[in-house]
């Protein structure tokens, strides 16, 4: 029912921010799995997500941002049109 | 509302990419649009993708070691990637190294124990008001003003200090300390504004003992972050990872902050261009002289004279610092010289120039021979010219020549002129700005073309021309030409409406116009050639032929010369005749016949006429595709 192609553009996102194999699950992008996504990570992946959804996370937003589906999530709430028509950046 | 600003920041960011541009223009082509991509998308991951690539480079190709070392009040972690790729672009193989955070005095003082033994290139000081002086944030909550004042002159002390301390412990490593930007994040900024002890005042006071420290001849520099936030710095900021992370720039931000200072250092790594050399009309003036007449060029106070006008001030400005100003111009000498006698808003003056090539020749040449009269490196010149023609010509004959604008706008001429970093320095110097006086003006001399280099350059336009034959749809322009064109104008005759319809009439004229379309796009018709019939022995006279000023030597007139024989020769012509009558701009058509072979017969100083008793094929230019179907009925 949801389109995915916004969501596809988180996914490929995470894949190209923790430099993962192309074929990774989104299940399998968690701060928990990851390594590499450590506090200095974190901040440079909020900047990022901000800039490329001209979105601002408010405070209880940046604590739980630990994995793909609640990053997912959080964008959608902030509105985000995950339509196909989505536009990432002016 | 977000969107907007992104929007505005975005735009605004693309004289740093110019900047950026030029820097990498010896990078591969894979490179430089990875490097580019990071920058346009501000993206961590292609930030690294574009670092990973700049590895691959030779050393020859990514320019010297170049170590820097940073030392900040705020977390610059986050940057680092950003800051190493726009450093690497100067071009130089740029190591960061980042001292712990809030360590400044300790890390300068005990280089030993700090790591800051290991010799650098340059190291920066970053500080902001948020953590150097947080009260001037609350001046209430302490003691304004005379607290606040007080903690002023503990932080200047602190500012005289670390340069102090550098100086003692790392002479000879050149220090950029930063300005420090006004708070963003701040409560009251009416009453702030209202006091010479105000939180305001306070910054200001800050950077101006920062100014004074400045000792470029001593290796000190000022990092002006508070003249890059007044301008940008506002809408970069992100007070979400500030608290965060205490980082308090978004990912636009970080970009910009990086080429910034980039920029603030390149003038360690890469020498200024010494000399800029210019064309006359449509950059010092709107119009052209030769076309237009001194009395239609636009040079004044009002809209659009007012543009000349201020690209003026900042050649002159230029000029002071001790850039040389050199003339590069396609006219007759008489009337460019007339100009600057007679406009009575010209601010520069004909001596302002270091050399002035004004003739006929390839810009490229001139240069080359100003550079040989003035004793500098071809990569000492950067070039400013209205003409996409003439700026890449150029770009092709002398690559080393830094092109600064890329349109015939002249607003983007000033802008280029804002905006460049070709001509930074840290300072200048009395010999500098004395500079230009020592070149005396040499003689204009022309060289020998080389031929070859130059069909190459002009097969690359690819030009293709359309023969027309002249009537109703292109009878506006014709006449527009026929009562505009001075300088490439056999006889200059300024034939009407009526008179052209006139000639078009009679059985046997040839009446053509030549449309040309080059990879900078459609030039319109630039070219007309009007021949009528005389007497009844075959005889066919060249009545006017003209080409218009921006597509001078190019060899149209060659392409419309063989159009005009193929028909004549299809009409059994059997004599050719044409004129040549000389005026104050034309002297560049005087032996135009000559070099299509015709022979002069009478020639005084009124006019010279010439003849051709027979009418023999030529071959359109090699390097204009030339279309032309037409049949006159």
């Amino acid at each position: 029912m949801m389109p995915t192609s916004h969501s596809d553009r988180l996914l490929r996102l995470l894949v190209e921010f923790f430099d993962l194999p192309a074929d990774t699950r989104p299940e399998n992008i968690s701060q928990q799995l990851l390594p590499s996504w450590d506090s200095l990570a974190m901040v440079q992946l909020i900047t990022e997500l901000e800039g490329r959804f001209l979105v601002n996370f408010d405070i209880e937003e940046i604590q739980r941002l630990r994995s793909y589906d609640e990053i997912r999530d959080a964008l959608r709430r902030k509105g985000v049109s995950l339509g196909v028509q989505a536009t990432s950046r002016v | 509302m977000r969107s907007d600003c992104n929007l505005a920041m975005h735009e605004r960011g693309l004289a740093s990419l110019n900047l950026v541009l030029q820097w990498i223009h010896s990078f591969p082509d894979v490179q430089k649009s990875a490097v580019m991509e990071a920058f346009d998308s501000a993206s961590l991951a292609k930030t690294r993708r574009a670092l990973r690539l700049l590895e691959e480079l030779g050393p020859d190709q990514r320019g010297p070691v170049f170590e820097v070392e940073m030392l900040s009040t705020f977390n610059l972690e986050p940057l680092l990637p950003v800051l190493q790729l726009a450093l690497n672009c100067l071009p130089s193989q740029a190591r960061l190294r980042l001292a712990a955070l809030d360590s400044i005095e300790a890390h300068i003082a005990h280089p030993a124990t700090s790591g800051s033994h290991v010799v650098c290139n340059a190291r920066i000081i970053i500080w902001r008001i948020e953590e150097a002086l947080p009260e001037a944030l609350y001046p209430f909550s302490h003691g304004f003003p005379q607290g606040l004042s007080a903690r002023v002159d503990q932080l200047l002390e602190r500012v005289e200090r670390v340069v102090a301390l550098h100086k003692r412990n790392s002479p000879g490593i050149p220090l950029f300390l930063s300005t420090m930007a006004l708070p963003v994040n701040f409560a009251n900024p009416v009453s702030a504004a209202q006091h010479p002890a105000g939180p305001f005042a306070a910054v200001a006071r800050v950077n101006q003992k920062i100014y004074e420290l400045a000792a470029p001849g001593d290796g000190i520099y000022v990092l002006d972050l508070a003249s890059w936030a007044a301008s940008r710095g506002s809408v970069y900021t992100d007070a979400t990872v500030d608290f965060l992370a205490r980082q308090p720039l978004t990912a636009k931000g970080q970009v910009g902050f990086a080429l910034f200072i980039a920029r603030c250092l390149r003038a360690l790594v890469v020498p200024r261009r010494k000399v800029l050399a210019l064309d006359l009309d449509n950059t010092l003036w709107g119009g052209v002289v030769g076309e237009d007449g001194v009395n239609g060029l636009k040079l004044g106070h009002e809209f659009p004279g007012n543009v000349h006008l201020r690209i003026q001030r900042e050649l002159l400005e230029l000029r002071h610092r001790g850039v040389l100003l050199v003339l590069l111009s396609k006219n007759n000498e008489a009337d460019a010289r007339q100009a600057f006698e007679s406009l009575p808003d010209m601010l520069l003056k004909w001596d302002d120039f270091a050399a002035r090539k004004i003739n006929w020749n390839h810009k490229h040449e001139n240069l080359r021979e100003v550079a040989r009269e003035l004793g500098l490196g071809l990569d000492s010149f950067a070039f400013l010219d209205d003409s996409d023609y003439e700026r890449e010509q150029m770009r092709q004959a002398i690559p080393e020549v830094l092109i600064l604008n890329e349109s015939s706008d002249a607003l983007q001429t000033l802008r280029a002129l804002w905006e460049t970093d070709a001509f930074d320095a840290f300072f200048v110097t009395q010999e500098d700005r004395r500079r230009n006086e020592d070149y005396a003006l040499r003689g204009a001399r022309s060289t020998e073309a080389r031929q070859d280099d130059l069909e190459t350059f002009l097969k690359s336009l690819e030009m293709r021309a359309t023969i027309e034959e002249i009537g109703l749809p292109n009878m506006e322009r014709v006449v527009t030409m026929l009562g505009k064109t001075n300088q490439f104008n056999l006889t200059t005759r300024r034939h009407s409406r009526a008179q052209v319809q006139a000639m078009l009439e009679l059985p046997g004229s040839i009446p053509l116009a030549l449309r040309l379309r080059d990879k900078f796009g459609d030039q319109g018709i630039i070219a007309l050639l009007l021949a009528v019939p005389s007497g009844d022995n075959g005889t066919l006279v060249v009545d006017s032929f003209l080409v218009s000023c921006r597509a001078l030597g190019r060899g149209v007139e060659d392409a419309l010369w063989a159009a005009m024989l193929r028909r004549a020769n299809r009409q059994n012509v059997r004599r050719l005749e044409a004129e040549y009558i000389p005026t104050a701009k034309n002297a560049i058509v005087a032996n135009l016949y000559d070099r299509f072979g015709l022979q002069r017969v009478e020639h005084n100083s009124g006019s010279t006429r010439y003849v051709s008793e027979q009418v023999s094929l030529a071959d359109f230019p090699p390097w204009i595709a030339v279309k032309d179907d037409a049949n006159k009925p």
